[in-house]
């Protein structure tokens, strides 16, 4: 794990919401969209983190570099919610605000993002639902020109 | 992909009696055996309805309905016998809850596959019996009920309190609870009446991955949220004087705690781990799936065999976080009367495994067969006499715990030589959702569901508002109707009937 960074200027820009929350009998499924596949990304991983709390409260005070690579669009898009899930679950217990992509290889599935936020604490934190996992249970990732926007939707089991 | 209309998927499925629906091979590609369903009438109509609202052509976003699922699963390469949906079945991921499957670990394609155990390894109940009654609890619950919330860590981002090193952690995934009776968390009688005993024996935590043991370190010893709970609960009837009797129950309003967590952040993670291993593992063995959530590979590979290693590891330690609950419990119980636990009797009735994936010996067309039977959302219900039970319930058959949801109640079943035969030694594991949960925050109301809580006598803590709604007795099916299915097709009889007056939630 990398040493936390000092945020810079741009990792306060709240990112306007772009996902929703969908009925699925057990778990919860995400459905993010953006005028890019990377926004489609970072607002899926904000609806994870807006699960498990409420992020009002959240403030941006240290930032992570989370990377993550599949051999695919749906194990790369697994692997970056899962790596966010575990600088949430584990030191450094990074609760995020704001997750900007920064890179973004469409080549060789990679991606390097920046996860903006605090250390999650009881108190000033609302708990809301813990993620336990993410899935590939009915995962769908779709680009133009086959839809309007891309749009993802992931179910996460909760 | 066929796409069939309602009516067509329907031509599949046959009710072959008040209970019992079969599933025909077809239903599903590939499928090696039939599968078979336990319904009444209330329960049927939900999972048919979940199979009308699938069955829309041109949908976009949605997933796959329960009885698909089973359908999925009874096209493993291995399985033997029907894959089976229990009565408190529901769409989940790969496997559906409520199913189980088993598969011949004596054939070489048979396979073990993660989504068959679920993300939380071991999640369980176990349930404590004190000698207290109704009226020594009801004056002081709103205080038991504080005390408990304070002593268990519980609610998403909280963490243990119990000390733990790493080398701790290695110790405690390889022991389960004798680590935690050697580090005096527990009795020596707690682990007689847990399935294995509290310890998977061929646990080994060299398979489990840095990232799990991560996560799992701060988390040992919480409880979770989601559904996960401690209640204080009452006895509020008895169906079998005999087998409560052999429990230490003696009568209604006798009072009990049950606890219902899991192996917390460590067990996810094993399953995740586990899950991306086995993709490259099918496509080197050449295993073709119709789900991608039900990556599994062949038992006796090393992968399937790195798996097992590392899920029991996993249930180690979940059998030591409901331990280590067990203390917390028995400490806020302590203080509050001022007498010692055992003074109390808080011992342990028994503590089941509703999530794992284990080796058993089954008659499959009158021969024994060593089975890996998969058991998710399905708790083992073995019968009178099994070798696997404690003595103490040699006579009786294998208490069998079922956690209602919050305000609903529990139940304490007892297993057959019925279900041994249908269902290899497995029932229903609880109430299982019938509402989503984005449905239930939308329809419910948070001082609605408190002010009922309230009506009914039950004092709750929760950690989280938004799981009032999720929670409320509303998002579940009714447990009455999973249980009394249960003992009606006789895969398990019902023994005691709990009503709880204190929750304790994530």
């Amino acid at each position: 794990m990398d040493e936390p960074q000092e945020p810079r200027d741009e990792d306060f820009l709240v990112q306007p919401c772009k996902y929703e929350y969908l009925d699925h009998t057990a778990d919860v499924q995400l459905h993010s969209w953006g005028e890019t596949m990377e926004e489609a990304f970072e607002q899926c991983a904000m609806a994870m983190f807006g699960y498990m709390t409420d992020l009002e409260r959240v403030e941006v005070k240290q930032v992570h570099i989370v990377e993550a690579e599949g051999e695919d669009m749906m194990s790369l898009l697994y692997h970056f919610l899962d790596e966010l899930l575990f600088v949430f679950s584990a030191e450094p217990f990074l609760i995020a605000k704001v997750v900007k992509i920064v890179e973004f290889d469409w080549d060789n599935f990679k991606i390097k993002a920046r996860a903006c936020g605090e250390e999650f604490q009881i108190g000033k934190h609302s708990q809301g639902t813990e993620v336990k996992a993410i899935t590939y249970s009915a995962m769908q990732i779709h680009d133009r020109p086959e839809v309007e926007r891309p749009e993802i939707f992931v179910i996460i089991d909760i | 992909m066929v796409v069939r209309t309602f009516e067509e998927e329907m031509g599949y499925l046959e009710k072959t009696s008040e209970y019992s629906w079969r599933i025909k091979k077809g239903f599903q590609p590939n499928m090696k055996v039939e599968g078979v369903f336990y319904v009444n009438k209330n329960l049927e109509r939900l999972l048919i309805e979940e199979l009308r609202n699938s069955a829309r052509p041109g949908s976009v976003g949605g997933f796959l309905p329960g009885v698909k699922q089973i359908a999925n699963v009874a096209a493993l390469p291995g399985i033997v016998g029907k894959s089976v949906g229990l009565p408190d079945i529901h769409s989940g991921y790969g496997f559906a809850i409520g199913n189980m499957a088993a598969f011949d670990v004596s054939d070489p394609k048979a396979v073990v596959s993660p989504g068959g155990v679920g993300f939380d390894i071991n999640c369980g109940v176990r349930l404590l019996r004190t000698n207290l009654f109704e009226k020594d609890v009801q004056p002081v619950k709103d205080q038991l009920a504080q005390s408990m919330f304070d002593h268990i860590p519980v609610g998403v981002g909280s963490r243990g309190i119990i000390p733990m090193t790493a080398r701790d952690l290695e110790e405690a995934l390889e022991m389960g609870m004798d680590w935690s009776l050697r580090e005096g968390y527990v009795w020596a009688e707690d682990k007689e009446h847990c399935e294995e005993y509290g310890r998977m024996l061929d646990a080994d935590p060299s398979k489990v991955s840095m990232k799990a043991k991560k996560r799992g370190l701060p988390q040992l010893g919480t409880l979770g949220a989601g559904n996960h709970y401690a209640e204080i609960q009452v006895v509020d009837e008895i169906f079998n004087k005999s087998a409560a009797s052999k429990m230490g129950i003696e009568a209604k309003g006798q009072v009990c705690i049950m606890i219902h967590s899991g192996s917390r952040g460590f067990g996810h993670q094993v399953a995740t781990d586990a899950l991306l291993a086995m993709e490259k593992a099918m496509k080197k063995h050449n295993i073709e799936v119709n789900d991608r959530q039900l990556a599994c590979a062949p038992i006796n590979q090393s992968e399937g065999q790195d798996y097992l290693k590392s899920m029991a590891a996993a249930a180690n330690f979940a059998w030591v976080n409901r331990s280590s609950m067990t203390f917390l419990s028995r400490q806020a119980f302590a203080k509050q009367f001022n007498m010692s636990p055992d003074d109390l009797d808080m011992h342990v009735i028994y503590d089941v495994s509703h999530n794992v994936a284990k080796v058993e010996q089954h008659m499959v067309d009158g021969r024994p067969k060593t089975l890996l039977v998969h058991r998710k959302g399905s708790t083992r219900a073995f019968p009178p006499h099994h070798p696997s039970i404690p003595v103490d319930y040699q006579l009786t058959g294998q208490p069998v715990l079922i956690g209602g949801t919050m305000g609903t109640c529990s139940y304490v079943l007892t297993g057959t030589e019925v279900g041994m035969n249908e269902t290899f030694g497995s029932t229903c594991h609880g109430a299982g959702r019938s509402l989503s949960r984005a449905k239930s925050r939308r329809n419910l109301d948070y001082q609605g569901v408190l002010d009922k809580m309230k009506e009914m006598g039950i004092a709750i803590r929760i950690a989280s508002p938004k799981l009032v709604m999720e929670e409320a007795p509303e998002s579940y099916k009714n447990v009455d109707d999973v249980v009394n299915t249960c003992d009606a097709v006789g895969i398990s009889k019902k023994c005691i009937k709990l009503r709880p007056i204190a929750v304790i939630k994530g």
